[in-house]
Order: structure tokens, then sequence, then C-alpha cells
């Protein structure tokens, strides 16, 4: 038996190929595979004992091992594999494609199959080979139907696994579920499933920008309903993990679609829908507040309340200005923006001038993030009719300049500048 | 300060080219004129070009050129405006794009422009501001920038913005260093630069700035070098 890399010859590297081919097609739900050392194979057979047959060849039992649907394979002949794999799916695709193979004949099938079979283990070893993802979107999409597609998910899944950043995984769900929005009534569970596994693979993979990115994608898919359930639901896992920036980017993704994306079936106007969203924007503040008391100095967390206070205000003056000029009844709640800017300067005040242990480094991030806070919404908020808070804020702004410059020397320059950008009166 | 060390970033670049072997370099074939890319400039800002063959390379690239005008990441593959950027600008640095047909590979990028004005990578309709700006790049390379509906693609960058400032892959996205290269770079091609708010994004990169002096490419993410090279060049870029 071969025992580097290199030295597998092409009889042997087919016979592990077809191997791998005959596991993946004995459990078709396996969910999860991983690249293992010889050694570390040859323990985990120790360990719990091999779970395949007897009949099984010697190259089978040292270089795969699977068990309660999870896949090992031995990193020793990983390139042997993938040579064989990467062979025979382009030798099947090429064939797929001849033109005499669109005839529509039982042949096509059969070699759609070799195709199908040959990226699937092809795509376990390289995740981001992008035409053999395209090779099955052609197949499939000849086909189109659910089981399959839903095959489709559980083969990204399953790469995502062990490469929750591949690209084309993502890149293909997306084309699946595009596939499915189409013509099928599940949607919206299949949207729910996706959030969830999105959710947790970033437990396994922090601030997996692809994996945030394909769950902001979702949320265009959600019902109303959808969207402030997985706000709430949400609000569990971010408040658990208060440095993933990209969580709270999701929040501001859900609220804004609420606040934007459903105009087309209600009146904006209304008082009901003013105060509805004024409820869901003032909950997620005064959760947001909750936090930042708890875990100090979280960048995340302060970045998060400058689009809330930006947004509520200026959710707030629209709504105001839409009262005045249309003569309609007011919110029945009330709502002010001073007042809401006073709470504002308040908790910055209160961040930015205690700093009970000078050696702890998160006091002195929390004072800084909070006087930046405050800096950057000065410079945000616009001047509104009747409404004049630069002139509150241009008060304590003196404080906080000072503060920041005694924490944070090096970037004296940086605040001079940011705070001059906007000085006219 | 030490002096960089020329030969040595030139020997390894030569020696990543040969090593084909490692499982590292294999499951990377898919994408290697990216990686050509990134070397070849490389070793052209070392003035060390002449350190490969420029036939040998060329004629490869040519080779990785699909029917449909558009480059793949290697011979035998599909093809992908990632590759098509890497493909021209791989000619460029070799002076050699005059052997390109220029409305061939414009027309495959004009192809994926979609409705909204955004840019798909590839027949399979994946969009990205990336796309974007590879597309506004590469055209305007081939000084065919004007077969695209620009007013359009500048609509579709710009409804990517996000409060902070900052650009994501799509509208909603979140802010990232990357992309926000991508965005403003295709604005700068298309003299839309006004649609970007300078202070406010100013302001986003600056706190990209850690402790030790690095960059990160978002908020409490770690420093990385690559990022420095894209803040740092928006940085020098935007005044």
């Amino acid at each position: 038996m071969s025992t580097s890399e290199n030295s597998y010859s092409e009889a042997e590297a087919l016979n592990l190929l077809a191997q791998l081919e005959r596991i993946l097609d004995l459990d078709p739900l396996i969910d999860e595979v991983g690249f293992i050392h010889p050694s570390q194979l040859a323990t985990l057979k120790e360990e719990i004992g091999n779970s395949l047959s007897s009949e099984d060849k010697d190259h089978e039992s040292t270089s795969f091992w699977i068990r309660d649907h999870k896949l090992g394979i031995s990193t020793q002949i990983l390139i042997p594999v993938y040579k064989a794999a990467k062979h025979a799916f382009i030798s099947a695709l090429r064939q797929y494609k001849t033109p005499g193979n669109f005839s529509g004949k039982s042949q096509d099938d059969t070699v759609a199959i070799e195709v199908m079979i040959h990226s699937k283990a092809l795509l376990l070893l390289s995740c981001d080979f992008a035409t053999a993802w395209n090779s099955r979107k052609l197949i499939v999409s000849n086909k189109q139907l659910l089981p399959i597609l839903m095959d489709e998910l559980r083969l990204s899944a399953v790469v995502l696994s062990h490469s929750p950043k591949s690209e084309q995984a993502w890149s293909h769900r997306r084309w699946v579920i595009n596939m499915i929005s189409r013509n099928c009534s599940t949607l919206q569970w299949i949207i729910e499933r996706e959030s969830e596994l999105v959710e947790k693979i970033a437990e396994r993979s922090k601030m997996n920008y692809r994996a945030w990115n394909h769950r902001c994608w979702l949320v265009s898919f959600m019902t109303r309903e959808q969207v402030l359930n997985e706000l709430k639901q949400s609000r569990n896992w971010s408040g658990l993990h208060v440095a993933d920036n990209s969580c709270f980017h999701y929040h501001r993704r859900l609220m804004i679609w609420n606040l934007e994306g459903f105009c087309h079936i209600q009146d904006n106007n209304s008082s009901g829908y003013f105060v509805e969203t004024y409820q869901v924007w003032k909950e997620e503040l005064d959760w947001n507040e909750s936090l930042i008391k708890r875990y100090v100095g979280r960048e995340a967390l302060w970045l998060h309340r400058r689009f809330l206070s930006l947004y509520l205000i200026k959710h707030i003056a629209t709504h105001l200005l839409g009262v005045s000029c249309q003569s309609k009844p007011k919110a029945s709640v009330d709502i002010d923006i001073d007042s809401l800017m006073d709470h504002e300067l308040c908790l910055v005040h209160s961040c930015s001038t205690t700093i009970p242990d000078a050696n702890f480094e998160d006091f002195q991030a929390q004072a800084i993030h909070s006087a930046a806070y405050m800096l950057w919404l000065t410079k945000q908020i616009p001047e509104y009719q009747g409404i004049n808070i630069q002139e509150k804020l241009q008060a304590g702004a003196g404080d906080l300049m000072r503060m920041l410059k005694r924490s944070c020397p090096d970037r004296s320059s940086l605040w001079d500048y940011l705070v001059g950008y906007h000085s006219e009166p | 300060m030490g002096e960089l060390a020329a030969d040595k970033h030139v020997k390894y670049i030569i020696s990543v080219e040969k090593k084909k072997d490692s499982f590292e370099s294999v499951v990377m074939e898919h994408l290697r004129l990216n990686g050509a890319y990134w070397g070849l400039t490389t070793l052209d800002i070392l003035g060390k070009l002449d350190a490969v063959d420029e036939e040998d390379v060329i004629s490869w690239i040519l080779k990785c050129q699909d029917e449909s005008g558009g480059f793949a990441g290697n011979i035998g593959h599909d093809p992908h405006v990632l590759y098509t950027l890497s493909a021209v600008q791989v000619l460029a640095l070799f002076d050699k794009v005059d052997i390109l047909d220029a409305d061939k590979v414009s027309n495959y990028i004009v192809g994926l422009q979609n409705e909204d004005g955004s840019f798909s990578g590839d027949i399979w309709g994946e969009v990205d501001t990336r796309f974007s700006y590879i597309a506004i790049c590469c055209l305007s390379i081939l000084q065919r920038l004007d077969k695209i509906n620009v007013d359009k693609a500048v609509e579709y960058i710009v409804s990517c913005k996000n409060l902070d400032g900052g650009f994501g892959c799509t509208p909603g996205g979140e802010s990232h260093s990357g992309q926000i290269f991508c965005c403003v770079g295709a604005l700068a091609i298309a003299g839309a630069l006004h649609h970007v708010d300078k202070d406010l994004l100013g302001w986003w990169l600056c706190e990209r700035q850690v402790k030790s002096g690095g960059l990160n490419g978002r908020p409490e993410k770690l420093p990385d070098v690559g990022l420095l090279l894209l803040v740092g060049s928006f940085k020098l870029d935007h005044d």
C-alpha cells in the first residue's frame, strides 16, 4: 500500500474515488465532512470501532471513516482522489455537453447522473470549484423538482460544514432558493431553515461575512411576521455575541426592511403604522442600552446605537412633518425628540466620565466609543423644522472632545478633523 | 528602517508558480488567473516582470478564454468576470491588451449587466458590487465603457450605500472594506464620486485602524495586511 501522497497509481486513485462515491451513495444523510490526518483516523478507528462491513478492503478502512452521518477523509489521499474526481467529472461533463446529448434520450440521464456523482465528490474536496457547481445548476435547471433542489441545499450544507466561508457554496444556495421561489409553497419554511442554518454556522465561524450576507439576502423573502419574529429571536443570540458586528448589521437589515419593505401594503401615513414601528425601534434601543451597560466597551454595540438613534430621530421628524403638513392627528404616543436626545446625552455622559478602574481597558474603550457615538450623531442629525438639536449637542461636544483627546491622544488629529468638517452654523 | 528584500520576494513568487503539487495549490487551480495577476503585479512593482516568460504566460491566458469572450480561472473551466478582469490586467502589465478582440470581451461583460444596473458574475446570476467594479474597471481598460448603462450601474452601487457611509455587496449588505474599495473605485472610474459621502466614509475607514496601527476590514475584526492595502489606497485617493 502506498504511503506518500504522490505515489498512488491512477488505478489506486480511481479505486479510492469509487469508494468515496459508494460511501456517499450509501448514506445520503451525511451532514458533515472533515479531512483527518491518517494518525487521527487510526485513533478514531481504535476508539469507536470500524462501522464498515468486514468485506471492505484495506484501503477503505484506512482512508475513510464514517459514523452517525459524519464522514472523515484521510489527508493522505486527498490529492489522488481530487485528481481522479476532477478527471472523471470533466470527462462526464464533456460528454453531457456534446450536441447529440440534448436529444432527450435516456442516455442523457445516465451521463447526467455521472456528472452529479463526480461533481459531488469533487466539491467535497475543492469547495470553490465553480465549474462543478455550475454543471449541477445546468442539470438541475432541466428538472427543477423540489426534492432535487433540496438535495442541492443538502450538498451545500455538507460543504459548509468544513468550509463555512465558501463563496460558491453560499451562492449555490441562493440560486436554488431563487429556483424554489418560482413555484413552491414551502418557501417560507425553507427561508426559516436557511436562517437557522446561518445562525448555526455563525456560532462556529465568528463574523462570517458570507454567512451573514446570506441571511440578510433572505430578508427580502420574509413576510412581515417573519421579520418581526426574526428580530425577536435573534436578540437572544446577539446578546451572547456582542462583539459580532455582523449580527447587529442583520438587525439593522431587518429593521429597515420592516420600515421600508412593506410600504406597498400599508398606509405609511397612518398613526397606527407610525406607533408600531416606533415601538419596535424603541424596544431595540432599550435592549441595546442594557447590553451597553452590561458589556463594557464593545464597539459593535455603540455602532448599532448610532444607527438606531439616527433612524429613529429621522423617522419621528418625518412623521411630525407629515402631521403638521396634512393636519392629521398626531400619534398618541408621547414622542419627543428633545427628550430622546436628553436621554442619549445622559447615557453618554455616564459612560464617558466615570472610569472606575483606569487599568481596565474596557472602561476606557466605553468612554471613547460613547463619545465618538455622540460626536457622530451630532454630525449626522440635520436640522429639522422647528427642532434644533445642534445647539444642545454643541454645548456638550467640548467636554467630549477633551475627554477623547485625553484618552486617545494618538487620534487627536482625527477628532479635530471630524469635528471640524460640519462646523458651519 | 530596513530595506525590502526584493529578491527574496521574487524567488518566492516564482516558486509558488512552479509548485503545483500540494493540496493547497491543487484546490486553487480554478482561480489560477487571479493568482497570476497578484504575483505578476508584484513582480512588476519590484521591476522584475522579466523573471517570467512573457510568451508562456500570455499563451496560457489566451487558452483560458471561453467562446463567450469571457475568461476562466484556468484552462477548461467556466468563464467569470473575476478572471476576465485578471486576464485583461495581466495583458495590460505586458502592454499587450491589443492582442485581444476587445469587442468580444466587452460583449461578454455587457451581457452580464442586469436591468437594475447591477452586474452578475457569470450566466448563473450571482450579483455583487465587486462585479460592478470589475465590469467598469475592465471596460475602462478596454476603452469600451460606453457599451454599458453607466448611469444605471452607478445607481445600483449607490443603492448599496449604508448609513455608516460604507458599501456592502448588495443593497442592505454589511459595510466591508473590500466592498468599499470596489464601490468607490467603480464610482471613481465612472466619474460619480460625488455620491460618496467622503467625510462619513472617511470616518468609518479611520475607525478601522486599531491600536497596533494595522487596519481591519470591519468593526471588531483583527487587522489584516490585505486590508491595509485596500483601506490605505482609498484614503490616498479620496483627497
